[in-house]
């Protein structure tokens, strides 16, 4: 199979984020060699070097290596991962790392692409939200990957304790302002077991209302939009011609491959999940074992019907013709009268050939995919 | 040759549920060596695996034992008694097959309210009765108060009570030689027309109904044609004896035994219990008084979760029904649940039973409409009609009198939760009636109160402000008129049929507010504003609103997210099945149980 698409996962932090509950460890860096020594082998899975039109990197907080730990993490990933022509090589940056030194760095390895976890550029919100940079740093890093020709993502955070649509609506304003090429926007979510989660189970911290909530995202969405970014998927705006061609791999269901803790890939029809401790995978790698957890192989059907609940969560939607060519089914013998349900109460637009989602309906989604995935 | 009368006693055990009653019958049956000590299956006559897991007696059940006292041989039968007021008809049945009854009392929990009620019972059907303090060799017993508690309500005389412990082996002897002494033989002529009584069946699946007997006058012989009179038919006896306790046939039973029949009946419907047996033609014997059929006081509907089950559903109904005759079914339609059955029971208790067998050995996810009584509704035209569910109740024009079943209910409570008790029964419209002291510190106190307010919760509420210690039982004293109303709930604007209810008038407005409210917890938010209402007629009295959801998007779907979040929509899915749809409101199936909230803490 031709894999054009790849993803490792680097899993250190300085800390974790209270609301954070990705495969990650923070403080041990004590394990960076034996990670690198686990990437090194669990690579030797490829026998042929793949041509990459993506890479991503992602954490956790790759930029939390450093420079020369970047550099590492390349020499040991290009001996398996090369990039083709016009490849998009990402990396994800906490804004305190982004020194003249890792610019350098990120250049030098050939990344075309850093994702700052900014969060927010107010400094009341960023304490709220347990992080451990100031605004100034994220405008920083922002000017210093621009002047190196790095394409810039920036990740906000809405919806933080205590946040208001004021807050929201300055924190926009200075999102714009700083004319990133990308941004993604994201509601804070409560995972259960976060130290986030047990404060509001404490009474500590409230969330959001979902009212509010949800005016914060429409202030969003309308913001960029007025700003010239395109809403191309739920949580993520781009300028034209700056969508993230990585991740909208993922929603074209197109194969790739994924290494590191927590990492999953994609065949075609079973998406794999490598075991989610760090610890744990990297001595199951090491020991040469099974470092593979979940599993979720699907049929053709199920295949598709991911296809389509993948699909409408962007906002170019199911075009009928390259859903049959994909996926080998036809869009209405899957859904035909569930797409008629929603279209009937305003939650997507249907006009005979594509299918996407209103404004209302994205805004809903998850509650329409039951009827989708079910057989 | 018959057995002679003089040597056979018919006894039961008569108990508060917990006193000790399996205990002492599995001790009787050991020394007597009716069964040996290593065959005892805890609880020897409840042999039914729902009995036991319940820990009381739902069918009667009767076993012959051999005693030698002073050098004669005795028969012995134990008929035992259901335990639970569900059941109090088959315990006058029962009982009516004795001439003496052991009342056993806990030594530390002392007289109770079913102790009373059955002791009564067996009282007014003037059986002997041998007292009989049990778990004396517990170190908290509190014998001689219990002693007089029982002079005080029961007026035994303390002398008489036998002091034993069933799971110590104490005083099992003086109760089998006071069983002897005390309980008259019965009365009955061997040699005239025969005359039995059925008090119990059971279906078995080779030989078809097991009837129990008790022979009144006469014997019946294997082979002899019988009838049984109520239900007008004739049957052959194909096998006939005793219980020891599995089956022992024999080749006859005389005056004043008890034993079983087997007479090829497929049906046990066939089999009432109450009616006489006797021989057919025009020889027969008059009909032994008392027969009653089942009364059904508790209705439901149940319907197949999954719309498609119907017919396993009664498949599985009909099973249920061929094994117990008072319970009954008829098929039913809801706008709100589609095709199911209305189903009656004689209580609460009994309609769980059946529900749980129905989930257990048919395996079917049922949704169930909360319960109610039956009503009378005495219509303009002068005609009575029997409501059963709330759906039948005619528009308020046509109604003359409506009427509910009322219930003497006795309270055994420690004397400083008379005001507790007092309060709960007011609250529930009760009458009172008397107080009456069994000693200084516990009263027995009662009061007629609608069954309504009895069935659903009284008994947990008694046991939460007597902290356990308050004990009830009632029996129904008949239909009197109140001001009754059907309360409608509407979801969405549209009347759900399955969530009405019958309830006083007085009551409506806090029954509608608790109901809406509750269903308001039960019922998701939707993708639209859902309105809950409850209205009598056309008038509204409660309302709440579910508002619509506003935000429900997840976030982050890269690499592995979608397989996390697929699981969690495959649940939601899952979930959406098991759920009935009101136009388009998904409503959980616990919410149909959702009326049954009183809205207990707003009453004053
Ligand atoms: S920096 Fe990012 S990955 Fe690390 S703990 Fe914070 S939110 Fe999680």
């Amino acid at each position: 199979m031709n894999i054009r698409h790849a993803y490792v996962h680097v899993p250190f932090c300085r800390h974790r984020c209270g609301y954070c509950d990705f495969t990650l460890v923070a403080g041990r860096d004590d394990l960076v060699e034996r990670y690198f020594s686990a990437i090194e082998r669990e690579l030797s899975r490829v026998e042929t070097p793949l041509h990459l039109d993506t890479l991503y990197l992602g954490g956790g907080t790759p930029s939390h290596l450093g420079p020369r730990g970047l550099r590492r993490l390349f020499g040991i990933l290009r001996t398996r991962l090369a990039s083709a022509a016009q490849c998009e090589v990402t990396v994800e940056a906490n804004p305190l790392d982004v020194t003249d030194a890792f610019v350098e760095a990120a250049a030098d390895c050939g990344v075309t692409r850093v994702s700052l976890g900014g969060q927010s550029l107010d400094a009341t919100t960023l304490r709220a939200l347990d992080r451990d940079h100031a605004p100034v740093d994220v405008v920083a890093a922002a000017e210093r990957l621009r002047q190196r020709g790095i394409v810039v993502n920036l990740d906000l955070m809405i919806a933080a304790p205590g946040q208001s649509v004021a807050d929201v609506d300055r924190d926009l304003e200075a999102a714009v302002g700083l004319s990133s090429e990308h941004v993604s926007v994201y509601c804070l979510t409560w995972e259960k077991g976060t130290a986030f989660d047990s404060q509001r189970r404490k009474g500590l911290v409230a969330a959001v209302d979902e009212t509010v909530e949800r005016a914060m995202f429409e202030r969003a969405i309308d913001r960029l939009e007025a700003a010239g970014y395109e809403h191309y998927e739920v949580s993520n705006f781009a300028r034209p011609g700056f969508r993230c061609r990585h991740n909208e791999a993922y929603w074209d269901c197109r194969p790739w491959e994924a290494f590191g803790p927590g990492a999953a890939r994609f065949d075609g029809r079973t998406r794999s999940t490598n075991h989610r401790s760090v610890t744990a995978w990297i001595d199951r790698v090491l020991a040469g074992a099974d470092f593979t957890g979940d599993r979720d192989a699907m049929t053709d059907e199920q295949a598709a019907r991911e296809r389509i609940v993948v699909g409408l969560r962007r906002r170019d939607g199911i075009d009928r013709g390259p859903f049959l060519d994909a996926s080998g089914f036809e869009l209405d013998t899957l859904s035909g009268s569930a797409i008629g349900g929603w279209v009937a109460a305003g939650l997507a637009i249907d006009d005979g050939r594509r299918v996407r989602l209103t404004r209302e309906g994205m805004l809903l989604s998850d509650g329409l995919w039951a009827d989708v995935l079910g057989a | 040759m018959p057995i002679d009368c003089k040597h056979i006693r018919n006894f039961s055990i008569i108990a508060h549920i917990d006193h000790g009653k399996s205990t002492l019958a599995d001790r009787l049956l050991e020394f007597t060596g009716t069964v040996e000590k290593r065959q005892l299956k805890e609880q020897m006559l409840d042999d039914m695996e729902l009995e036991r897991q319940r820990g009381i007696t739902i069918k009667a059940r009767a076993v012959r034992m051999e005693y030698v006292h002073k050098g004669e041989r005795y028969e012995l039968n134990l008929i035992d008694t259901p335990g639970h007021v569900d059941f109090h008809y088959e315990v006058s049945r029962s009982l009516a097959c004795c001439e003496g009854a052991v009342l056993l009392v806990d030594a530390f929990q002392g007289v109770e309210a079913q102790t009373v009620a059955n002791a009564y019972a067996a009282i007014n059907q003037d059986l002997a009765i041998v007292p009989v303090i049990n778990k004396i060799d517990l170190a908290y017993a509190r014998v001689d108060e219990v002693l007089v508690e029982m002079e005080q309500s029961l007026a035994i005389d303390s002398a008489e009570v036998i002091k034993a412990s069933a799971k110590a082996g104490i005083g099992i002897e003086d109760l089998l030689a006071a069983i002897v002494e005390r309980v008259p033989p019965p009365k009955g002529d061997p040699n005239a027309v025969l005359r039995a009584m059925i008090f119990d069946s059971h279906y078995d699946s080779y030989r078809g109904a097991i009837t129990y007997v008790r022979l009144v006058d006469g014997t019946i012989q294997k082979g002899q044609k019988i009838r049984f009179l109520e239900t007008g038919t004739t049957h052959e006896v194909i096998e006939l004896g005793q219980f020891v306790p599995q089956r022992r046939a024999c080749e006859s039973l005389s005056a004043g035994q008890v034993g079983y029949l087997v007479c090829n009946i497929k049906d046990v419907k066939q089999v009432h219990i109450g009616d006489t047996v006797t021989i057919p033609g025009d020889a027969a014997a008059a009909a032994l008084p008392g027969y009653k059929p089942p009364q059904r006081m508790v209705y439901c509907g149940l319907y197949p979760s999954e719309g498609e089950n119907f017919e396993e559903l009664r498949d599985a109904l009909e099973k249920l029904a061929i094994n117990d005759p008072s319970f009954e079914y008829q098929p039913e339609s809801s706008e709100a649940l589609g095709f199911g059955f209305r189903c009656g029971f004689l209580g609460l208790l009994h309609m769980e039973i059946i529900q749980q067998r129905l989930e257990k050995e048919a395996d079917l996810d049922l949704v169930q409409t909360a319960p109610n009584v039956t009503y009378q509704i005495l219509k303009s035209t002068g005609e009575t009609i029997e409501i059963t569910n709330p759906q039948d109740v005619p528009d308020s024009g046509q109604i003359e009198e409506f009427r509910q079943p009322i219930v003497r209910t006795n309270f055994l409570v420690p004397a400083e939760f008379i005001g507790p008790i007092m309060q709960l029964c007011t609250d529930r419209r009760g009458t009172y009636l008397k107080t009456e002291y069994l000693s200084p510190t516990r009263a027995m106190l009662t009061f007629d109160l609608p069954l309504a307010e009895v069935i659903y919760d009284l008994h947990d509420k008694l046991k939460s402000v007597t902290r356990g210690y308050g004990t009830m039982d009632y029996e129904l004293v008949g239909y009197f008129p109140a001001d009754l109303v059907r309360l409608d709930i509407l979801v969405g604007g549209k009347k759900v049929d399955a969530l009405s209810i019958i309830c006083d008038r007085r009551d409506a407005d806090r029954r509608g507010r608790a109901i809406v409210k509750k269903l308001r917890g039960e019922i998701d938010r939707h993708m639209f504003e859902i309105a809950l209402q409850a209205a009598i007629g056309t008038k509204v009295i409660a309302r709440e609103t579910i508002s619509a959801m506003r935000k429900n998007v997840t976030a982050k779907c890269y690499g592995g997210d979608i397989s996390r979040k697929k699981k969690l929509w495959a649940k939601q899915k899952e979930g959406k099945k098991r759920m009935k749809s009101i136009g388009s409101v998904d409503i959980p199936q616990k919410a149909f149980m959702a009326v049954l909230d009183t809205g207990g803490t707003e009453r004053t």
